[in-house]
């Protein structure tokens, strides 16, 4: 379904200049000239993208919910099974919305005349959309070329096709941070890696850092996952000089984890350990330098797993320049969101616990100087029904995502909103959302602020060249 | 009879198939063989259940202090399940078969989150050696599944729009029984004209299917259900925790009566809700995908990550007929993948991708029986361990989702096991952090224990003295003595520095014997499991 991957002359060089700095011979002759080129991306400058992956599949009619009084009124009728303005079934009481109703600085109507508002939770957010740092991009989700409901319905798979395994957890996770269904190894935070890994020569291994589990997303071809703790590197303290004062038992503990085998899941299990133990003390010592005010720290809520994970990406910004790195991924996640039974209780939980961490981040990133330098998204598993089972909705597709940041041309819609409807043809039956934007097209927005060329994009997103506008404008 | 030549041999297969290999059961499989001694594990009696053992705790009680919401007796029960008892051959299954049919204590409120879960683990003991449709039959209709995929408080669709939750019946067909494309006998894809896999069902499947578990609920009245009133609290009485091990009651007016069309196959419209259920679970146990499916990965949660197709195939043959035409017979599986050829055949140099990294519930496990522990008090205080940079990064029945800890394709980018095209799902448990909070957490434990639970080193007491024999004592039960002549020199360079002697203090001697078996559990020699 996708072509073949391509190889930029950026790439190919980058690949070629690490075999030789790995001593292996390189067939590619290099020329200084070469060099140069390749470094264009190296400018003097720091940039971060931070993936803020809600796994599950976050329901989106609940997360930007339409708010003007007739599209109200249908999203009511849809979600409650009947008409009215209070919160019923699934559907948010309207006037519990009017707090966080969005009023765009720019662009034309949206369908329908549609007004959204956010969830009542994410009053933070609704306040960064007003100072212009927070966009949202309407209905995006994995595609493999443009497709209409016509498409979709199609039995003509050649002519029409799609992202495998639509509505599978796994497998979508997969595919928006990899193109890929599960299984696969290279996501297109791991590919913007790939080409930044000489910006990053003092700490390449730095390029690519989950604060949450592993994460296909950050693994490039030659860029490395590196992960990290919400407290920051963990030291072995067997073989710690300050918690373990046997020299003894530091050198048998370090032989015994650290041997190379013949046994490739032994050696690959020691390689792991083997990075552990020699980024600790780079990561530890940078990170020991940078330090958040009291007011920013309590911005932070305790019990937040998602706050403690962007605290830490915060942290380890900060301590950027200490660590020599100019370009830099983050994968930070949320879990919980596949929200069947009691949305109307769990989902706001989530609203909140998604405001207080990025707005959190945002004045962390504000406080460092840097927040014109790092860019936040949201990414899901998929949308979810409009309709209703009862207390929850099930799997969809397309959903709205969020754009964070002070480069972020906020306060503004971006992509096409959906009817309000079951019926459309914008969507896929019980309100499943058929995106008209890619995952493709996000991705390739923030690629390109991230220093990508129109040319590089192609190598890091296979079906990107089935769709004309690669630079959605949001940042 | 085939039988083990050498103590290697048994410790090799019994740390297959069950946690630890003590004396007695490598004795019997070099006497009496493999299948001999398969057989008396199926034929011998369950443990203690997990809810009995709630019960015996009296976990059940009403107390002022509302511990009947409390869901840390649910980490206690597991570990007192996995730790403690006879029956570990079943255990094994049991976790492995949580790890296929998965529920997460996690998510679950309410009132008595240990017994709902507890009833659902003992659904999987109670049926590990029973057979696959019985088993498929009894998750469905589990309280603790009902609320984990939301099948409890399913309701029919309604003029309004309202429509059956998908939930479980979307993954009971990707997770539990068929999966996402359509497999050959021996678990490959099969491919279509243009060489691609074939998707084994569609949305409209899932949509069909979903209408058939409606109507069910938790059932707070049978089997002698009762409340016991709690004045003063705003929810005035509490249920008796029958609810949890019963089965999910079935009420016809929230049950969808409209006709199923799934996987080829018509229920008709008005068909009695039970026996929608029984049809439809009919049509997934005998598709043809089921065997292949479970039999792939039962082989890679026991014996190894890659199987062969051939492999693969012999088990789901086995799955399809137990040799007296009985299909879904599970003993005959279990037998089928540990006695395989591929299984026992023993690892050799040239073989650099055999086996599987051993998940950390399995090493923490295999530590506890191998070298003995002991309660104080019996309360089994170890609670959720799934915190990677302090803990052990994985706790029994605590998955993050029902997707597992780990999944069955995961491939850990940029290794050489993706080279190779092979799949290594338990690393993706592993990175910086883990690697690291596992072995400072096992330094911890391997000395001091965890809470009551500490351990004894009983039959290694008597022999600290000797570290040569220490080290062959460990090394054949942790490892079937794979640690390499290399790191068991280290280790013992570093044994003898302790000084112990016959006459040394218990106490000096277990540090001897906690830091050699730390070291041991440490080493990716042993993490491998080959």
């Amino acid at each position: 379904m996708s072509k073949p991957d391509q190889w930029t002359r950026r790439l190919v060089l980058q690949r070629a200049m690490q075999l030789g700095a790995m001593g292996v011979a390189t067939p590619l002759a290099i020329n200084l000239a070469a060099i140069s080129e390749a470094a264009a991306f190296d400018s003097t400058d720091y940039k971060a993208l931070v993936c803020v992956f809600m796994y599950g599949g976050n329901d989106y009619a609940n997360t930007v919910v339409p708010y003007d009084a007739a599209n109200y009124a249908l999203y009511h009728q849809i979600r409650a099974g009947a008409g009215g303005e209070n919160e019923a079934g699934i559907a948010l009481a309207r006037a519990n919305l009017a707090a966080t109703a969005l009023t765009p600085a720019a662009g034309p109507a949206l369908t329908d005349n549609l007004q959204y508002a956010l969830h009542p939770n994410l009053a933070g957010l609704k306040g960064l959309w007003d100072q212009g740092r927070l966009a949202v991009q309407l209905n995006v989700g994995p595609l493999v070329q443009p497709t209409t409901l016509a498409q979709y319905q199609s039995t003509n798979r050649v002519a029409n096709p799609l992202p495998p395994k639509l509505f599978s957890h796994n497998d979508q996770q997969s595919i928006w941070q990899s193109n890929g269904s599960e299984g696969s190894t290279i996501g297109w935070g791991g590919r913007l890696g790939d080409i930044a890994l000489s910006s990053n020569a003092n700490n390449s291994l730095l390029t690519c850092i989950s604060a949450s589990g592993n994460a296909v997303f950050v693994a490039g071809r030659d860029a490395l996952q590196y992960q990290t703790s919400p407290a920051g590197a963990i030291s072995i303290r067997g073989i710690d000089p300050n918690q373990t004062n046997w020299p003894a038992l530091r050198t048998a503990l370090n032989s015994l984890i650290t041997p190379t085998s013949n046994h490739v899941l032994e050696n690959e299990y020691s390689i792991v350990t083997r990075r552990s133990i020699a980024m600790e003390g780079v990561v530890n010592g940078a990170l020991a330098g940078v330090t958040l005010s009291n007011t920013t720290n309590a911005l932070f809520p305790a019990g937040n797993p998602l706050a403690a994970q962007l605290k830490i990406v915060a942290r380890l910004i900060g301590a950027s320049t200490a660590l020599g790195v100019r370009r830099q991924v983050f994968f930070v996640s949320l879990g919980g969101f596949d929200n069947h039974n009691l949305l109307m209780q769990d989902h706001p939980r989530l609203m909140q616990r998604l405001n207080d961490a990025m707005t959190a981040f945002y004045a962390a990133t504000v406080e460092l100087g840097m927040q014109n330098r790092v860019t936040t998204f949201t990414a899901s598993d998929f949308g979810r029904t409009l309709s209703s089972n009862a207390d929850g909705s099930d799997h969809g597709w397309g959903s709205h995502q969020f754009i964070m940041g002070g480069a972020v041309n906020g306060g503004r819609y971006y992509g096409t909103a959906p009817h309000v409807s079951i019926q459309t043809d914008d969507q896929v039956g019980q309100g499943r959302l058929l995106p008209s934007t890619s995952v493709d097209q996000f991705a390739a927005t923030l690629a390109r602020w991230f220093g990508c060329s129109a040319g590089e994009l192609p190598g890091i997103l296979p079906n990107v060249g089935n769709f004309s506008n690669t630079n959605l404008g949001f940042v | 009879m085939l039988k083990a030549a050498t103590d290697a041999e048994a410790a090799r297969f019994l740390l297959q198939a069950q946690f630890s290999a003590p004396d007695t059961d490598i004795a019997s499989l070099r006497n009496d063989g493999y299948v001999s001694w398969l057989n008396a594990q199926y034929a011998s009696a369950p443990g203690q259940t997990g809810v009995a053992w709630l019960d015996s705790k009296n976990r059940n009680a009403v107390t002022q202090d509302e511990q009947y919401f409390w869901p840390q007796f649910g980490d206690f029960m597991i570990w007192n399940q996995l730790l403690a008892g006879p029956d570990q051959m079943r255990k094994r299954i049991a976790l492995a078969l949580s790890e296929f049919f998965v529920v997460s204590l996690s998510p679950i409120d309410g009132f008595y989150p240990p017994y709902v879960i507890g009833a659902y683990w003992d659904v999987l003991t109670a049926n590990g050696f029973g057979n696959f449709r019985t088993l498929l039959e009894r998750i469905t209709l589990n309280a603790g599944m009902g609320f984990f995929l939301n099948t409890k408080g399913n309701l029919k669709e309604d003029a309004n729009g309202r429509q059956p939750d998908e939930n479980y019946a979307r993954e009971v067909m990707q997770l539990f029984t068929i999966g996402l494309y359509e497999l050959n006998a021996d678990g490959t894809h099969r491919l279509d004209a243009n060489n691609q896999p074939i998707e084994s069902y569609g949305q409209s499947d899932i949509t069909n299917l979903a209408r058939v578990f409606t109507g069910y609920d938790w059932d707070y009245v049978s089997n002698g259900a009762f409340f016991t009133p709690t004045p003063g609290k705003p929810w005035g009485q509490v249920p008796s925790t029958h609810f949890a091990t019963n089965p999910m009651r079935f009420r016809a007016s929230d049950h969808s009566t409209l006709a199923v069309n799934f996987l080829g196959t018509s229920i008709a419209a008005n068909t009695s809700g039970p026996n929608a259920l029984s049809a439809a679970l009919d049509v997934l146990f005998n598709h043809a995908n089921t065997g292949p499916f479970f039999a792939r990965q039962m082989i890679q949660r026991l014996v190894t990550s890659n199987p062969s197709p051939a492999y693969v195939g012999r088990v789901a043959a086995a799955f399809a007929n137990n040799g007296s035409g009985v299909r879904g017979d599970l003993k005959a599986v279990w037998t089928a993948i540990l006695t395989d050829a591929e299984a026992l055949a023993a690892p050799t140099a040239s073989d650099t991708l055999r086996g599987k990294l051993r998940e950390p519930i399995v090493r923490f496990v295999q530590w506890a029986r191998t070298v003995g522990t002991t309660s104080t008090t019996g309360a089994y205080e170890i609670y959720d361990l799934s915190g990677s940079d302090q803990a052990l990064g994985q706790s029994a029945l605590r998955s993050p989702s029902v997707f597992n800890f780990f999944r069955p394709g995961y491939v850990p980018p940029n290794t050489a096991i993706a080279t190779a095209s092979k799949q290594a799902p338990e690393f993706q448990l592993l990175n910086e952090t883990t690697t690291a909070g596992y072995i400072n957490f096992m330094q911890w434990v391997t000395r001091g224990g965890y809470n009551d639970v500490k351990p004894t080193y009983a039959a290694l007491l008597p022999i600290a003295h000797d570290v040569p024999q220490v080290l062959a004592w460990l090394n054949l039960r942790l490892a079937a003595n794979q640690l390499s002549t290399t790191s068991l020199n280290v280790i013992q360079t570093l044994a003898t520095q302790f000084g112990v002697t016959a006459t040394s203090t218990d106490s000096q001697k277990l540090d001897l014997l906690a830091t050699v078996t730390w070291l041991m559990l440490s080493s990716p020699e042993y993490l491998v499991q080959k």
